[in-house]
């Protein structure tokens, strides 16, 4: 009788173990297990159709702090030099011929694709979401993050998150109206360095895009600290002087 | 793994035996290869090169009646239909040593159509810029400054030539000029500030473009990212063209809403008119443009560029319409040498602009990958003078599913009343086929 009380008062308190863990510090490793606060990276984007033809992008991106993104194209020529910037909920895209960079939004899409532009220029995601629930889940972490205003892209998400190395493996992303819009898959943990260990590949479907698919290729991602300047609109058409 | 590895070659492992399952394993391996990045592919290199060649095809349904026509084809037979062929290629280069930038762009178009036969060059760019700090940059040469928020005009572009509406994204050619860009980032509620000092000689061949010669031109804009909204505040001294001063805005509004505005004064302007009589008068006065506009992105991913523009130097149709019937009379048979060189002069006086009139609307609708065709991206385009009532209608399709490689369809219709803007150009039907090689 002892026992069954025993284990009927551990019943009782393992819903409260679950609710211990603090999910706004667990989305928060998330974020700088993926990448530094401050960091230069170069990806490659791969855009597949159905039946296999390709189109790529190959984009070299800085970051600062937690909401500051800008990003270069270096390939295909169609896009060279093209830049886009990102401040918080503020967007834009600086072509060389049109000049003067434009206002975007989060969810268009400068490569087209199924990555749309708050894809492509991340931001920490405790950044823009809070964590509704966070829950143990075998040998992952289930974090359910709801954003913080209706700027962000996608109104809800869904990670799976590695317990061993306190990374993603897949995000599911939600629109407001509860159609799930795209699921992210983590893959090949890559050691790139500086105490940089990630996943070198992330591959988005989308049953709003059936059977094509975009794949995202870390090449470099590295600590780096560059000045405030670098992220406003008047450095755009520069950020080429960046790279070394 | 990839998606098609999982799809298509999984199921045949359990039905083959081993050796499938051998070739599947390659099979997959192989595809999974394929999305290896090598960073030596975009090793950074002190220059650069590129551009793109393009070849367009063109079918003209020509008005001989209609009022601008003896302007564009005067002197030739009455025509109503014309098929020309274009061919362009552009340039562009970058050259880099420490601090240093030199920069160019460039381009020749060679024309042909029953009519005539020619090609030019252009040095679009051509300069060098120094950039000691990230905050700041000085450039000498001939530069294109943009200036505006505006998608299809810029009222307060003051240094620069004017935006082809029915191309806002076409190459354009900067003048000569000095210029430099601070900027300095802070935290707050102004998150940027930036300053634009602009210095555009007139003198002899240099410039000459642009106004009267034997001026210095400076001008300034004055950038802050203020409670984020996008503010400019633009002034171009009096010289080879008068004093302006403006302002512009642009702000999003959640995810998938943009709004700008731009106003410009032009202070004490000078602009020709052309009375009920016939009689062409001088008048000065201050003339305000002003554009709103926005850009929505809806759930399905149309995208919606609206703008209203009030053209302050542009005419109300009743001045626009007397203008074509003084071409009309100008170029009738009865019409005498004195009358076509006033139409004419009038023409390049304000008059023949592409956009001549006083308020437009633009609307722009471009669906991205409809219909889950990805790289098509269909889109129809609308010019209305809103006075006249008379419009442009342009409907096309661009396809860009290879590499580099842009296909553009499209076709342009324009309608109005009689004496109307929209009636009164040349070419009324228009449908022309493009492929763009970028490299």
């Amino acid at each position: 009788m002892h026992s069954i009380r025993r284990l009927a008062l551990l019943a009782a308190l393992l819903p409260g173990v679950a609710l211990a863990l603090d999910g706004r510090a667990l989305l928060e490793k998330v974020d700088r297990n993926l990448e530094p606060e401050s960091y230069e990276m170069t990806r490659k984007l791969i855009n597949e159709e159905p039946d296999g033809k390709r189109k790529e992008f190959i984009l070299y991106s800085v970051k600062k702090g937690r909401g500051n993104v800008a990003a270069l194209f270096l390939a295909p020529a169609s896009d060279k030099g093209r830049s886009t910037l990102r401040q918080g909920d503020n967007m834009w895209l600086y072509i060389p011929n049109v000049g003067k960079p434009v206002r975007i939004t989060s969810l268009q899409s400068v490569t087209g694709g199924v990555f749309n532009n708050a894809d492509i220029l991340r931001v920490d995601y405790s950044e823009e979401y809070d964590v509704t629930s966070a829950q143990e889940e075998g040998e992952n972490y289930r974090l359910d993050l709801k954003a913080k205003s209706g700027n962000v892209a996608y109104d809800r998400l869904v990670l799976t998150v590695d317990r061993k190395t306190v990374l993603p493996t897949r995000i599911e992303a939600y629109a407001a109206s509860g159609l799930r819009v795209k699921t992210l898959h983590f893959k090949d943990i890559k050691d790139f360095g500086g105490g940089i260990r990630r996943p070198a590949t992330v591959e988005t479907d989308s049953p709003l895009y059936k059977g094509y698919k975009s794949v995202m290729l870390y090449a470099a991602v590295k600590k780096r600290e560059v000045p405030d300047e670098v992220f406003t609109l008047n450095f755009m058409s520069r950020l080429e002087e960046l790279r070394k | 793994m990839t998606r098609r590895g999982v799809h298509g070659v999984a199921p045949w492992v359990g039905a083959a035996g081993p050796c499938v399952a051998v070739l599947a394993l390659l099979a997959s391996a192989a595809q999974a290869a394929d999305y290896r990045f090598d960073l030596a592919e975009i090793e950074a290199k002190p220059w650069e090169l590129g551009g793109f060649v393009e070849g367009k095809a063109e079918h003209l349904r020509l008005a001989p009646q209609a009022a601008l026509y003896p302007l564009s084809f005067g002197g030739a037979p009455p025509r109503h239909t014309l098929d020309r062929a274009t061919a362009t290629l552009e340039l562009a280069g970058t050259f880099k040593q420490g601090p240093f930038t030199a920069y160019g762009r460039v381009d020749g178009i060679a024309v042909t159509d029953a009519l005539r036969t020619n090609s030019a060059g252009r040095v679009l760019e051509a300069g060098v810029r120094a950039s000691p700090t990230e905050g700041l940059s000085f450039d000498l040469g001939k530069q294109v400054q943009r200036w505006g928020k505006g998608y299809a005009w810029n009222p307060v572009a003051f240094f620069e030539r004017p935006k082809d509406p029915n191309d806002p994204q076409q190459s354009r050619e900067g003048f000569v000029m000095a210029s430099a860009d601070a900027v300095k980032s802070l935290q707050g509620a102004v998150a940027a500030i930036g300053f634009t000092p602009v210095l555009l000689p007139t003198s002899g061949d240099l410039n000459r473009d642009y106004g009267e010669r034997g001026h210095g031109n400076p001008g300034a804009r004055l950038y802050a990212l203020v409670a984020d909204t996008d503010i400019d505040l633009l002034w171009a001294a009096k010289g080879s063209r008068p004093q302006r001063i403006g302002l512009d805005f642009s702000r999003n509004f959640g995810s998938q809403l943009e709004v700008h505005c731009e106003w410009a004064r032009a202070i004490g302007a000078i602009r020709r008119e052309l009375a009920a009589g016939g009689a062409v008068t001088t008048r000065r006065s201050h003339l305000d443009s002003a554009l709103l506009g926005l850009r929505y992105l809806t759930d399905n991913e149309v995208t919606w560029i609206v703008e209203f523009y009030r053209n302050g130097a542009g005419y109300d149709d009743a001045q626009l319409a007397r203008f074509y019937d003084l071409l009309g009379s100008a170029f009738a048979p009865d019409g005498t040498p004195a009358q076509q060189a006033q139409a004419s002069s009038l023409a390049q006086s304000g008059f023949g602009r592409s956009n001549a009139g006083r308020h437009y609307a633009y609307l722009r609708a471009s669906a991205k990958d409809p219909f889950d065709w990805l790289y098509v991206n269909p889109a129809l385009t609308a010019i209305v003078n809103l006075d006249d009532r008379s419009f442009q209608l342009t409907p096309e399709v661009v396809y860009g599913g290879w590499q580099n490689v842009e296909l553009r369809l499209r076709a342009v219709w324009l309608h109005g009343k009689a004496s109307s803007e929209f009636s009164a150009k040349p070419a009324q039907r228009r449908v022309e086929a493009s492929a763009k090689f970028y490299f």
